[in-house]
C-alpha cells in the first residue's frame, strides 16, 4: 500500500509517497496560484515520476496553508496542522528527536514531541516577519545576496553588524544604514542570521529545547542562522537525513499511513 | 434571528441606535466591564461600550498611539476619529489599562466630546477603596445630572440595579444553553448577542433575549469534536471566535468581559445605591488590572471551566496586552497542572492576515488534545 | 524547561555584587595609566562602561558613585546575613521610608537591572531570555524583566517582601512584580496612587500610604519609629538640597554638569537616600560641577544643543550614550527620571514626617505624571517647567519599546510642547535596556541628525532675531 502526504505552504509546495514504511519518492516546487493547482501539481509530477496513477494512492493527507482546500476538491482524504505534521515527520526520521524547530516562509514554530511521538507542546510565532523565511528573502534581497549566499557569505564575517531583532521592518532600515555606510555584506548576513536566531530561539525557549533538536523547513537549509542558533541556545541541532523542505509531507504521509489502515 | 444578530453584531452604529438617537435619546460610550451601567441606564442613556469589530484600520489613532500600543485600543480611537463614532453625546473613562486610558486621552484630546468624565476605578478591593469608588459613583452620578438634567434619584437607580439583575438572570441562562451537552448555540453567536446587548438599553436587551431564550430552546449544535473555553483581554471579534469553531472546537463558555466575566457573579448588599454599585463592581471585577486578587480569578476560572465541561482552554489576548499578557504566563502553568490544556493564542486584533495563523494553531491544539 | 536552558546559572545580584567588590580596591588619584591597566582585564561589556565612567573629567564623581552603590548592594548582604528583610521596591518608591525601619533594607528592581547591563558579560540578556522562557511576554518591560527574570531563577539573592505601587501609573511593572511575588511566594505589599489630583485624590493617597506603612510594620514585626524616621529623612533632607543646587548649576552655559551626572543622581536617589552616603555623594556631584563651572570646562569645542531626555534614557551602552553626546556637545540636561522633585520634609513629629514621605512618593517620577489625572498633562507640565528652568533647546523621547503608559502620551505632549514652547522633540524606538533591539550606532545617527539639522537650525534662526531691535509694529501693544 502506498501512502501520500502534500504540504502546501506559503513559498513552495511538497509531496511524499510512502511505501512500506519507506519513502518511495518526493517532490518540491513553488507554489502556483492557488493551494489547490499547487496541491496538483506537485503531487501530480511526483505520480508521473513514480509511473503511478492517482488510484494507488490508499490514503493521503494534506497539511500547510492550503490543507482544507485540498481535502474539498478530494485530493486528500484528511487534513492535518503542519505542526502536528513537522512533528511526526520529524520523529519518524529521527525517533530520539523530542523537538523540532521548523521555519517555514511564513511562519516560525516550534514542536515537541513525546517519546512516542504524539505532539506535546507547541509554540508559533506571532504575526511578525522577523523569525520567519519571509525574512530571510527579503534580507536577502536588500543585500544582494541568494538565499542560498545569505546562509554561507554570513561564515566571512568579520565583524558581525548588530541589528534589531525585535522586528523586521526596523531591521531591515538598519541593513539599509549599514550598506549605506559601506558596511561589508558578509558582516551584514551574519547580523540577519543571527537576528532571526534571536528571534527563533525566544520561541524555542517557550516550549524547552528536550534533546535531540532537529529543524525543519526551508530556513533549516541555511547554516548561519543553524549554526548561531546552535551557539545561542548552546546545543547541537541534529541534521535532518532528507531534505527538510519536505518533512512536513513526510509527517503527512506518516499520518495518512495511519488513517488509511497502514499500521 | 440568529443570522439577524450576527449582522447587528457587525455595525457600530445599529439601527437601534440610529432610532433611538433619532427618538431624542442621549448615548453615551464606555469601555470596560468596571463602568457601573445602572448610572446611566437611570439617566435615560443608551449606555454604549465602545467596540471596533475587528476593524482593520488604525491609522487616525496610530497618530496618536504608537504601534506599541494595543491595536484594539487603536482601531476604537481610528473609529473616534474618522467619524463613526460621532453619535456618541459623551465619553466615559476609566482607567481599565494602560492603553484604554491612553485611548480616551487621546480621543477626547483630538475630538472634544460634549461630556466627558473619568472615573477611577482602585485596583483592589478593600474597605478604603470602596469608600473612595463609592465617592467616585456619586460624583459621577452628580456630573452626569448635571450635564444631561436628569434627576438621577435613587429610585431610580434601583430600578436601574433590578433591570440589571433581570439581564444577568438571562445571560446566565443563555449561558446554560451554552453549556449543554448538545449546546444550543456556538461561542460566536453567544459573542454576537452579547454585542448586541451592549449598543442597547438593558430593558430593550432583556425582551430581546426573551425572545431568543425561547427560540433556542430545542436549537442543537452538532458536529464538534471538543469542548472549549475561552479566556482573555476584552474580545469584540465574533469572526476570531467563528475561526476558532470552524476547527472544530465550539467554545460552550468564556471568561471574557464580553462575556460571563461582566454578569456571572456581580452582587452588592448595601442599602446605599452608590455604595451598592461600588460593592457590585469593585467586588465582583475578574480582570487581571485587579491587584493581589489572582486565585479568585483562577477559581472563577476553574468553576466555569467545570460548569461547561470543557476539554480544553483557548487564553487570548492583543500582542502589547500587559495585563493579559503577564497572567497567561500564570495561567498557563496553574491550569495545566489541574489537567486543563491550554492554548495560549497571542494575536494582533482585527488582523485578517492573522486568521490562517490561529487556524493552524487551534487546529495542532485540538490535535494535541487528541481531538 | 526553561531553567535547563539557562543552566548554570548565577543570579544577576550576585554576579553584580561580585564586580562591585573591586570597587574598593581602586585607589582615589588613579592615574590614567592605572586606569588602562584596569580596563584592560575587565570583559568587554564592563569594559566599555568603567571606560566611561573612569574618563579623567568622571573619575572622581564615579569612584565615589561606584562605591555608593557597592555599599548598597553590600547592606542587602549583610541585612540578610543579620536576619533583617530585604525589600524588593520599584524606582518610583522612595527607599528613605524602607531605611526608617530597623530591620529592612531595599532593593531596587531597575536599578539592579541597570547594573547588571552595565557590568555583566553579556549584559541582562540571560535573564530575559529566562522570564521568555517562563512564557512571560516579549513587550514587557526590560527594566523589571531583567532583575524579576534573575531573581525567578530562583538562584540569585532573593528578596523577602515585594513592595509595588505601580498600580495606575504602569501595569507592565505592577502586573510583573505580582507575578514574581506569586512565583517565589513572598509577601506583596502594595501602593496605589488614584489617578486623581484633586484633594480628595490626595487624601486618598495618604490614606493607602498610611496603610502601606501599616502591612510592612505588620510584615516585618517593628513599629516605625519616631527618632530612627527623623534621623533617615534628615540624612533625605540633606541630600535634596544638594539636589537642588545641582539642579541649579545645570542652568550654566555650556553646562557645567557633566552628562552621566543625570544618572548618577537618580542612582543615588533611587538607592541610598536617607543614608550618608548619599549625602556625601551628592555633595561631591555638586562639588565636581562648580569646579568645573569656576575652570568653564566643556568636553566639547561648543555646547551645540541642550537636550531634555522626556523619559528614560539609554543604559546599555554608557560611553556611547552619555559620554558621546557630551564629546559632540551635546548637553544631556537631565531626563524624566530626574523629576524626583525631593522635598524638604519637616521633622516636627510623626504626621509631618508621615506626610512628607507620602507626598514625596507621590511626587516621585512616572507616579507623578502616568498616575496623574491625565496621563499627558503633568507630563508636559513638568517637561516644560524643566526646560525653562534649565534653558533646553530640545527633548528626545527614547521610545522604551514597553513603556506603553508614556507611548499613550507621547504625541500629545511633543504636539503640546512644540505648539507652546516651540521645542522640537525627536522621538527614537528601542529598548532602553536590551542593546540588541536598536543598536547605538543607530541612535547616535538619528540624535545627530536632530541635532545638526533641527537643533541648529532652530539656533541659527533665534540669533537673529535677538540681536535684531524690535521694531514698532513688532511692539507688544501698551
Amino acid at each position: 500500500m502506498r501512502f501520500g502526504g502534500i504540504d502546501v505552504g506559503s513559498l513552495t509546495a511538497q509531496a511524499v509517497i510512502l511505501e512500506n514504511g519507506s519513502i518511495l519518492g518526493y517532490k518540491s516546487i513553488r507554489v502556483k496560484t492557488n493551494p489547490v493547482a499547487s496541491a496538483e501539481a506537485v503531487m501530480g509530477e511526483l505520480l508521473a515520476e513514480l509511473a503511478l496513477s492517482p488510484g494507488e494512492l490508499t490514503f493521503t493527507v494534506s497539511t500547510g496553508y492550503g490543507r482544507e482546500q485540498v481535502q474539498d476538491t478530494g485530493l486528500s482524504q484528511a487534513n492535518v496542522s503542519e505542526i502536528t505534521c513537522h512533528g511526526v515527520g520529524a520523529h519518524w526520521l529521527m525517533p530520539e528527536v523530542r523537538t523540532v524547530i521548523d521555519i517555514g516562509g511564513q511562519d516560525a514554530k516550534v514542536i515537541r514531541m513525546s517519546p512516542s511521538g504524539e505532539l506535546e507542546d507547541f509554540v508559533m510565532n506571532d504575526k511578525c516577519a522577523a523569525g520567519t523565511g519571509r525574512f530571510l528573502e527579503v534580507m536577502a534581497r536588500t543585500l544582494g545576496l541568494s538565499l542560498e549566499e545569505l546562509g554561507t557569505v554570513s561564515r566571512q564575517a568579520r565583524k558581525r553588524a548588530a541589528l534589531s531583532s525585535r522586528c523586521g521592518i526596523f531591521c531591515e532600515t538598519e541593513v539599509l544604514r549599514f550598506l549605506q555606510r559601506g558596511a561589508d555584506r558578509a558582516d551584514i548576513a551574519a547580523g540577519v542570521n543571527r537576528a532571526m536566531a534571536e528571534r527563533v530561539a525566544a520561541l524555542v525557549r517557550r516550549v524547552g529545547a528536550e534533546p535531540e533538536v532537529t529543524m525543519s523547513g526551508g530556513v533549516a537549509k541555511n547554516p548561519g542562522v543553524k549554526e548561531e542558533l546552535e551557539r545561542i541556545l548552546g546545543l547541537r541541532i541534529r541534521h535532518c537525513p532528507v531534505d527538510p523542505q519536505i518533512v512536513g509531507a513526510l509527517g503527512a504521509a506518516v499520518l495518512a499511513k495511519r488513517m488509511g489502515g497502514g499500521s | 434571528m440568529m443570522i439577524d444578530l450576527q449582522t447587528r453584531a457587525s455595525q457600530i452604529e445599529t439601527e437601534y441606535v440610529r432610532k433611538f438617537k433619532e427618538e431624542g435619546g442621549k448615548v453615551v460610550g464606555y469601555a470596560c466591564v468596571a463602568t457601573p451601567v445602572e448610572i446611566l441606564e437611570a439617566a435615560g442613556i443608551l449606555p454604549y461600550r465602545i467596540k471596533a469589530f475587528g476593524h482593520p484600520d488604525t491609522s487616525l489613532g496610530d497618530s496618536y498611539l504608537s504601534r506599541f500600543n494595543c491595536r484594539f485600543c487603536r482601531s476604537c480611537l481610528s473609529l473616534g476619529l474618522d467619524g463613526t463614532y460621532d453619535f456618541l453625546d459623551g465619553l466615559v473613562e476609566t482607567n481599565g489599562c494602560d492603553h484604554l486610558r491612553g485611548m480616551f486621552e487621546n480621543w477626547q484630546y483630538a475630538k472634544k466630546l460634549p461630556y466627558f468624565h473619568y472615573l477611577k476605578v482602585p485596583h483592589f478591593f478593600r474597605e478604603d477603596a470602596l469608600e473612595y469608588f463609592t465617592e467616585e459613583i456619586s460624583l459621577w452620578r452628580e456630573s452626569l445630572s448635571r450635564h444631561f438634567g436628569a434627576p438621577l434619584e435613587d429610585a431610580a437607580i434601583w430600578r436601574a440595579v433590578d433591570e440589571q439583575e433581570a439581564l444577568q438572570a438571562r445571560l446566565r441562562e443563555l449561558y446554560a444553553l451554552r453549556m449543554r451537552k448538545v449546546p444550543a448555540l456556538s461561542g460566536a453567536e453567544a459573542l454576537s448577542v452579547i454585542c448586541t446587548g451592549s449598543s442597547m438599553r438593558t430593558a430593550d436587551f432583556v425582551s430581546l433575549l426573551d425572545g431568543l431564550l425561547g427560540d433556542l430552546s430545542e436549537r442543537k449544535v452538532e458536529g464538534f469534536r471538543a469542548r472549549l473555553m475561552l479566556l482573555g483581554s476584552a474580545t469584540d471579534e465574533v469572526d476570531l471566535v467563528a475561526d476558532i469553531e470552524q476547527q472544530g472546537g465550539l467554545v460552550v463558555t468564556d471568561a471574557l468581559c464580553y462575556g460571563s466575566r461582566s454578569f456571572w457573579e456581580r452582587k452588592g448588599e448595601s442599602r446605599d445605591p452608590d455604595r451598592f454599585l461600588a460593592e457590585k463592581y469593585l467586588g465582583n471585577l475578574f480582570c487581571p488590572r485587579m491587584f493581589t486578587e489572582y486565585e479568585r480569578r483562577l477559581q472563577f476560572i476553574l468553576d466555569r471551566a467545570e460548569e461547561a465541561g470543557v476539554d480544553g482552554i483557548v487564553l487570548v489576548y492583543n500582542k502589547f496586552c500587559d495585563l493579559h499578557g503577564v497572567e497567561a504566563a500564570a495561567l498557563r502553568v496553574d491550569l495545566e497542572k489541574r489537567g486543563i490544556p491550554v492554548l495560549v493564542l497571542e494575536k494582533d486584533y482585527g488582523s485578517q492576515s492573522d486568521t490562517g495563523r490561529v487556524k493552524t494553531r487551534v487546529q495542532a491544539f485540538l490535535e494535541r488534545i487528541g481531538k | 524547561m526553561a531553567k535547563e536552558l539557562t543552566k548554570p546559572l548565577e543570579g544577576l545580584f550576585n554576579r553584580v555584587y561580585d564586580i562591585f567588590s573591586i570597587v574598593d580596591r581602586l585607589p582615589d588619584d588613579m592615574t590614567d595609566a592605572e586606569v588602562e591597566g584596569v580596563l584592560h582585564v575587565l570583559p568587554t561589556d564592563l569594559r566599555r562602561t568603567m571606560s566611561a565612567f573612569l574618563a579623567p573629567r568622571l573619575r572622581e564623581a564615579s569612584l565615589e558613585f561606584l562605591r555608593l552603590i557597592k555599599r548598597w548592594l553590600e547592606g542587602a548582604r549583610r541585612a540578610k546575613e543579620e536576619g533583617k528583610k530585604v525589600v524588593l521596591v520599584p524606582f518610583n518608591f522612595p527607599p528613605e521610608v524602607i531605611y526608617g525601619f530597623e530591620g529592612a533594607w531595599p532593593i531596587t528592581s531597575e536599578v539592579l537591572t541597570t547594573l547588571g547591563v552595565a557590568a555583566l558579560e553579556g549584559q541582562g540578556e540571560r535573564y530575559w531570555d529566562f522570564a521568555m522562557g517562563l512564557g512571560l511576554p516579549d513587550f514587557a518591560c526590560s527594566a523589571n524583566m531583567i532583575e524579576v527574570g534573575s531573581a525567578l531563577t530562583e538562584t540569585d539573592f532573593a528578596p523577602d517582601i515585594v513592595l509595588n505601587d505601580c498600580f495606575a501609573s504602569c501595569d507592565i511593572n505592577s502586573k510583573t512584580h505580582e507575578f514574581l511575588a506569586r512565583y517565589l511566594g513572598l509577601p506583596l505589599v502594595f501602593l496605589e496612587k488614584p489617578p486623581d489630583d484633586t484633594p480628595r485624590g490626595i487624601r486618598q493617597y495618604y490614606r493607602y500610604f498610611r496603610a502601606m506603612l501599616s502591612d510592612l510594620e505588620e510584615i516585618l514585626g517593628e513599629k516605625l519609629r519616631e527618632e530612627r524616621i527623623r534621623e533617615v529623612l534628615d540624612r533625605a533632607n540633606r541630600a535634596s538640597e544638594f539636589y537642588w543646587e545641582l539642579w541649579d548649576l545645570h542652568k550654566f552655559k555650556p553646562c557645567p554638569v557633566p552628562n552621566a551626572f543625570s544618572l548618577m543622581t537618580y542612582g543615588i536617589r533611587y538607592t541610598m537616600w536617607g543614608q550618608e552616603e548619599a549625602v556625601s555623594a551628592m555633595e561631591k556631584l555638586v562639588k565636581i560641577a562648580k569646579d568645573r563651572l569656576s575652570r568653564k570646562e566643556y568636553p566639547a569645542e561648543r555646547e551645540v544643543a541642550r537636550a531634555w531626555w522626556t523619559y528614560t534614557s539609554y543604559y546599555f551602552d554608557m560611553p556611547g550614550f552619555f559620554n558621546w553626546m557630551e564629546e559632540n556637545g551635546i548637553t544631556h540636561l537631565g531626563d524624566g527620571l530626574d523629576l524626583v522633585f525631593p522635598r524638604i520634609i519637616p521633622l516636627d513629629d510623626m504626621d509631618s514626617m508621615v506626610e512628607g514621605m507620602a507626598e514625596t512618593a507621590r511626587n516621585m517620577p512616572m507616579t507623578r505624571q502616568m498616575g496623574a489625572s491625565s496621563m499627558s498633562a503633568q507630563w508636559l507640565e513638568d517637561i516644560i517647567w524643566a526646560t525653562r528652568e534649565l534653558d533646553a533647546d530640545c527633548c528626545i523621547y527614547c521610545g522604551h519599546h514597553s513603556c506603553k503608559q508614556t507611548w499613550s502620551g507621547a504625541a500629545v505632549v511633543r504636539r503640546e510642547l512644540l505648539a507652546r514652547t516651540g521645542i522640537p522633540t525627536l522621538v527614537l524606538q528601542g529598548d532602553a535596556w536590551i542593546k540588541r533591539m536598536t543598536s547605538m550606532e543607530s541612535l547616535q545617527e538619528q540624535i545627530k541628525e536632530f541635532v545638526d539639522n533641527v537643533v541648529a537650525k532652530k539656533r541659527e534662526g533665534r540669533r537673529p532675531t535677538r540681536r535684531k531691535p524690535a521694531s514698532a509694529a513688532e511692539a507688544p501693544a501698551g
